[in-house]
């Protein structure tokens, strides 16, 4: 044998060598070929998007990242944490405190933006990197901070809606991540004969909304407006379609800034137009009205003689100017909102029937709209009522509702007796699939021809009240004025109340029902002073905005 | 014959050296292509989200009552001649 054949022998044999090598490894036993060169990495999916009914975007995502440290790669811990600090400005002790020297990798800060990077990258410090992520952008800033929730983090510091839509809808935004497994070189470049396997993330769930951006936006400058010319302590408005309750406009003040929500104290985030109780006053007077007219324990052409104080037990109610007209028709009773006339109404319907239609007009449970943090006050069971019980809830106090429990009861007396369940999230589209949410009828507690006798009573109590408003001519608004006292420590502080006015438009066909509420206004304490202007400049806007003719 | 066999064991020698040599290097330069496409998807998705974001933000009603303050587009600016007709009595 020559040496040029022995060479080329040792050579064919090392190569055959190689590949039956190969071959065991990569086909007979491929699980052998997880090395250290396979990196896994999480994909991480993009929330879901909200939007306005007319598909205009309330809350999107931008990318931002998260800044990690890999202490053990990190030479001089001080000189690090002294750069870091001067672009982050989060404290030196909090960074020192972070930077665990035992560990591999430490997160330093999430939700950075891209500015932030660059200036960390141009430190050109080793040890340092970054890992992709989003966070929330809201185009209209906090114009909806209380309807939307915002997005923070759970204990294991993964996204987590909370309040609002974010809250309640937090498992179809969210998504489901995906992974990436690679074999990767040193450079980390794929190794195309190694293993290649990807699982695409799931986005989260696009939500649209039952709510006008433009409405929203109209509401909330109203409201703001309002609570300066006022100098109310809080307010809200809740705006909604009363034939089928879709919450079209939703907005409390004061509210917070979803971007930094972390700079505010806890009692901003509840949402008080779900989350606060109030007694509503003489708003609830039309629903007791409707009741009795349904009941027939009173018909709409009776007449009521309001001679003068009204005696219930030790209890003495009186109207609100203490003036009496004598024989006044029932609805007369709502114009000049008599107490004595309710209570007398309430009288007629009876304690058994009062209390049925308090449960029927759904106050007794929350109204299951969709969003997080929605609170009811149970009615206490009729063992427990009293007689100045049962005349004080007919004229809207010793009762505490929510603002959505009103509206949604309310609605009801206007569109023929339906009562409905308030939503505010109409279409929920991921890929390939779009669900649409309908009104949902909970029941009917009145018929259409008692909502028709009521909404001729609401319509006359704006032509005919006590003030004139600035009511837009030509157009047939109705509505009712509201004021409460607030109950502090078991008494009413007579210097403390809930204004309140709640309203709809045009009379013969509903197209918007708004409820503005303002606690503790200190200009007047009057509903029909204050909430009730602020209602009639935003039906001003919504007549223009639904292109609505007078009649 | 033997000759032919050598010539023969050489040729192929030679070629599945250049073989492995040729599916050596285009593995290289495929994953430098892969690295660098994912780089780019990766850009370009940042890019596209930052665009989108910007066409939001311009399109809000924040921006437009930003300009519309900055331009002095607002109710004041509204004409005065109907409650003020000294312009029309002046004629």
């Amino acid at each position: 044998m020559t040496k040029t054949r022995i060479f080329l022998l040792i050579f064919f044999t090392l190569y055959l060598a190689v590949i039956v090598k190969l071959f065991f490894i990569q086909i007979l036993n491929p699980r052998g070929s997880d090395t250290a060169y396979l990196t896994t990495r999480k994909i991480y999916p993009e929330r879901g998007k909200i939007f306005d009914r007319n598909g205009l975007p309330l809350v999107v995502n931008k990318t931002s990242f998260l800044l990690y440290a890999e202490p053990k790669k990190i030479p001089d811990h001080e000189y690090f944490i002294n750069k870091i600090d001067s672009v982050l400005h989060i404290g030196e002790s909090t960074l020192e405190a972070k930077l665990d020297k035992t560990k591999d990798w430490v997160s330093l800060k999430t939700n950075l933006s891209e500015d932030i990077k660059e200036k960390i990258l141009d430190l050109k410090l080793p040890g340092v990197g970054f890992t992709d992520g989003f966070q929330r952008y809201y185009p209209e800033s906090s114009l909806s901070a209380h309807l939307l929730g915002f997005v923070g983090k759970n204990t294991r510091g993964e996204d987590l809606g909370y309040f609002g839509i974010e809250g309640y809808y937090n498992k179809d935004l969210v998504g489901l991540p995906g992974i990436l497994k690679s074999d990767r070189d040193l450079l980390g470049k794929p190794i195309l004969m190694g293993t290649q396997q990807k699982l695409n993330p799931e986005n989260g769930r696009d939500l649209y909304l039952t709510i006008d951006k433009s409405i929203q936006e109209i509401a909330k400058s109203k409201l703001r407006e309002g609570l300066e010319i006022y100098d109310a302590k809080e307010g809200c408005i809740i705006i909604a379609n009363p034939q089928t309750l879709e919450v079209l406009a939703l907005v409390c003040l004061p509210d917070f800034d979803q971007e930094r929500y972390f700079t505010f104290s806890e009692e901003f985030f509840k949402d008080p137009a779900i989350s606060n109780l109030y007694e509503p006053g003489s708003t609830f007077k039309p629903l007791i009205m409707a009741a009795a007219l349904e009941e027939k324990s009173i018909k709409a052409d009776d007449f009521y003689n309001e001679k003068g104080p009204v005696k219930i037990g030790e209890y003495t109610i009186k109207t609100w100017n203490d003036k009496y007209e004598g024989r006044i028709s029932m609805s007369r009773i709502i114009e000049k909102s008599s107490n004595v006339g309710m209570v007398h109404i309430g009288q007629k319907l009876g304690n058994i029937k009062l209390y049925t239609y308090l449960k029927k007009f759904g106050f007794d449970q929350i109204t299951g709209i969709d969003l997080q943090g929605e609170v009811t006050d149970k009615l206490r069971p009729r063992s427990n009522w009293y007689p100045i019980d049962y005349a004080t809830v007919s004229f809207g106090q010793g009762i505490a509702i929510t603002p959505v429990q009103m509206v949604m009861a309310f609605s009801s007396l206007i569109n023929g007796g339906k009562l409905l369940k308030p939503y505010i999230v109409q279409q929920i589209n991921s890929p390939g699939e779009e669900k649409f949410i309908k009104s949902e009828m909970l029941g009917t507690p009145i018929s259409e021809k008692t909502s028709d006798y009521i909404k001729k009573m609401l319509l006359s109590a704006v032509e005919n009240g006590e003030l004139k408003w600035a009511k837009p001519k030509g157009y047939k608004i109705g509505g009712k004025t509201g004021t409460a006292q607030i109950p502090i420590k078991g008494h009413y502080d007579p210097s403390k109340t809930v204004a309140s006015f709640i309203g709809f438009a045009p009379v013969d066909n509903p197209k918007f029902l708004a409820l503005v509420i303002l606690r503790e206004p200190q200009s007047s304490p009057w509903g029909s002073e204050t909430a009730a202007p602020l209602f009639f400049e935003i039906a001003k806007e919504l007549l223009v905005y639904y292109n609505i003719a007078p009649d | 014959m033997t000759s032919i066999n050598k010539f023969l064991f050489w040729i192929l020698g030679v070629a599945l050296i250049l073989t492995n040599v040729y599916v050596f290097i285009h593995s290289i330069n495929s994953s430098n292509k892969i690295n660098f496409y994912e780089q780019q998807i990766k850009t370009l998705h940042t890019e596209n989200i930052k665009l989108e974001n910007k066409v939001f933000g311009l399109d809000s009603l924040r921006y437009a009552a930003s300009m519309a303050a900055k331009l002095n587009f607002n109710q004041e600016a509204q004409p005065v001649f109907l409650d003020n007709l000294i312009y029309a009595r002046s004629q």
